[in-house]
């Protein structure tokens, strides 16, 4: 009886599962791990890099990708539904966003945005859902997480009068001129959630209570790359040096990466990967 | 005397002042030298302190803000944020480009805050997009020349709210006196931090 | 030479055209009426193109009569108006746009505040106390600047329409056969008896 749902389109088994997403979901479960700390001045993404032979070439192999210069994505799952991801998340930065405000999109508006084009796969005739999760990392411009500490403080120090809540600054979550490093996990489904820190793929279990044990608030982004490699040691099956080890980091300006000196207003990325050398120092102090 | 532009008449200005910014618009609506109406506002909100002035075609500053509003409107349920000055005029010049081969017959004009920074922004386009980026101040519509010469003559530098008030009444008010296409009263946008002061003008009723 | 009218006032707004319909120097009919009723309190009166005014006019009334089928409410005539901008609006950059100027009328069902739109085959839409369309505008407007007050009695309303129905009479070249006048108030529409022959006193 199952098989009669198990075939090419996504259709409602009459227990009310979407098989075909979960066959996705197995997928990604099969994948190699990956994961994201979220930090008080940045995010790191990590992941293995495995090959299957050792002739091949490590260095023209990358997971981990620059979707706009303030965000970053790295998968589990399908290496080429994840690069049809990259190309198509890439491309909807600037159709639908860029092109029009002449300003990269938010973080949560590109998770959005993947995020549709993965669930149009779950109900469109003639595909199939794609084979990834991703971890989605960015920085977003707005009130940063200490001035929002900071005004939260000021603001309950002037307390008393009833202050209408206008649409400033304010309150927590989704606020107007929210700020700061984000990071999201997209599904199969094309629903997202956003974390402190995840894991996702083969060992996503293990992983996700080893980061557990290690998170702690008012990370810096030190210390969760460190967090990372210690996550990623527990769970890792080859030798982990900077050709083994993909490692993306959201953190500040690197305005190193600008191309030009001197030019006024121009900001350099924020989302960058680390170089093998760059891995190599942080796993021999680990 | 037949470009779609002077049809209908009307003026509009902006200006840069100390942490604050003036928008203000006439409020004549006519179809030649016949006055149809002394009510047609051409400055629009969008968002706290975000405003656009359309000039030019009377058909096309409804539809253009109307567009607007819609766009806007969209823009702040997705985001969950009020859209910035900066980014609306880029909004702005994106949408008329989008019919550049067939273009809406308005000068646009738009002044507000930035959000993060309460700097004051103001800037200009012409009917299909190229924005005009100024640090002093805008006019646009059938009387730009005198809109021009009265600002350049009363505009200083890091006026506050009272005196901008006072700066760009004056300006618009005796520069469409000078136009046979606009007058017919005013409103006066002044806009602050967390303020912002609507003023009616009445002006010459002929 | 066709002749549209509007006037509101305390309670009522007046719509007039007039009752010609003609062909290049022709009149083939007396007695046309240039308004449709769009639902119980909006009335809208229509000049321009030959075919495009009523073919315009009617695709309207279907389709506020449609909207207030299938919502058992009628749309007030602002909501009217701007759908009605809307379509012609569309028109105008479409490959062939409606030739049409209108003038729409209304009481709001709900506050009985009357009101009265004035758009021309541009789209441009305005809300005025009086208005006119054509040649109207040039000998009616300035007569209404001078005796329009936003307070008016319908029978003052009715002696302004007959003031600028005369001085249209005196100065248009063509005999436009008189008007047709309906007035729209809380109570529906009513076409209002209207004598184009009665002698205007000084007002």
């Amino acid at each position: 009886m199952a098989d009669r749902y198990s075939f090419s389109l996504t259709t409602f088994s009459p227990s009310g599962k979407l098989v075909q997403i979960e066959y996705a979901l197995n997928a990604v479960n099969q994948g190699v791990t990956a994961l994201g700390i979220k930090a008080t001045n940045g995010i790191v993404l990590a992941t293995e890099k495995k090959s299957s032979s050792p002739l091949a070439d490590p260095s023209s192999l990358a997971k981990i990708s620059l979707i706009t210069p303030n965000i970053g994505m790295v998968y589990s799952g399908m290496g080429p539904d994840y690069r049809v991801l990259v190309d198509r998340a890439r491309k909807v930065s600037h159709t639908g966003y860029k092109r029009i405000y002449n300003e990269y999109p938010p973080t949560r508006i590109l998770v959005q945005d993947v995020a549709r084009v993965m669930q149009e796969a779950t109900q469109s005739g003639g595909v199939r859902p794609y084979g990834v999760s991703l971890l989605v990392a960015g920085w977003d411009e707005g009130v940063l997480p200490e001035e929002e500490l900071e005004k939260a403080k000021a603001e309950k120090a002037a307390a008393g009068e009833g202050k209408e809540g206008e649409g400033g600054g304010g309150g927590g979550t989704g606020g107007v001129l929210k700020g700061g490093p984000m990071l999201y996990q997209v599904d199969p489904s094309g629903s997202y959630f956003p974390w402190k820190a995840t894991a996702i793929g083969k060992s996503a279990t293990t992983a996700k209570t080893f980061l557990e044990k290690r998170y702690t608030e008012g990370l810096e982004l030190e210390d969760a790359v460190h967090i990372a490699l210690l996550t990623l040691k527990e769970t890792i099956e080859g030798e982990m040096n900077g050709e083994t080890i993909e490692i993306g980091i959201v953190g500040a300006p690197a305005d190193h990466l600008l191309g030009v000196e001197g030019v006024e207003g121009a900001v350099g990325p924020r989302f960058r990967k680390l170089t093998p050398q760059e891995i190599e120092d942080y796993l021999t102090n680990l | 005397m037949s470009s779609p532009f002077s049809i209908n008449g009307g003026a509009c200005v902006a200006m840069v002042g100390k942490d604050c910014v003036a928008i203000a618009c006439d409020l004549r609506l006519g179809l030649q030298a016949l006055t149809v109406s002394n009510n047609f506002p051409k400055v629009f909100q969008y968002g706290e302190n975000v405003f656009l002035g359309l000039t030019g075609l009377a058909t096309d500053v409804s539809t253009v803000s109307d567009l607007f509003r819609y766009k806007v409107n969209m823009y702040r349920l997705r985001e969950e944020r009020h859209i910035a000055p900066r980014t609306f005029a880029n909004l702005v010049s994106s949408s008329l480009y989008e019919r550049r081969f067939g273009p809406y017959f308005v000068s646009p004009v738009v002044a507000g805050l930035d959000p993060t920074t309460g700097a004051p922004f103001i800037c200009g386009f012409d009917s299909i997009g190229c924005i005009d980026f100024a640090k002093d101040f805008i006019v646009s519509g059938t009387a730009t020349e005198q809109l021009f010469g009265m600002c350049e003559s009363l505009w200083e530098p890091d006026m506050g709210p009272d005196a901008l008030f006072e700066t760009i009444s004056q300006s618009l008010l005796n520069a469409v006196d000078r136009d046979a296409l606009s007058g017919w009263g005013a409103h006066v946008y002044i806009i602050e931090k967390d303020k912002v002061t609507k003023r009616l003008l009445k002006g010459r009723q002929d | 030479m066709e002749v549209l009218l509007g006037i509101t006032g305390k309670d009522f707004t007046l719509i007039a055209a007039s009752k010609a319909a003609m062909r290049g120097a022709t009149i083939l009919k007396v007695s046309d009426d240039k308004t449709r009723q769009l639902n119980k309190h909006t009335l809208m009166a229509f000049s321009g193109e030959a075919g495009d005014t009523v073919q315009f006019a009617e695709y309207i009334q279907a389709n506020a009569q449609l909207y207030s089928m299938r919502n058992e409410t009628d749309l007030s005539p602002s909501a009217l108006a701007n759908f009605v901008r809307g379509e012609l609006a569309s028109s105008l950059r479409s490959r062939k746009p409606y030739n049409v100027n209108l003038l729409l009328g209304g009481v709001d069902p709900i506050t009985h505040k009357p009101s009265l739109y004035w758009l021309d085959y541009l789209a441009s839409l305005a809300s005025v106390p009086y208005a006119a369309h054509g040649y109207a505008q040039y000998y009616c407007l300035s007569l209404l600047d001078k005796h329009h007050q936003p307070d008016i009695s319908l029978e003052r309303g009715m002696e302004l329409l007959r003031l600028c129905a005369d001085e249209l009479k005196r100065r248009l070249p063509i005999d436009f056969k008189g008007l047709v006048v309906k007035a729209v108030t809380k109570d529906g529409i009513e076409v209002m008896p209207f004598d184009e022959d009665e002698v205007v006193k000084g007002t």
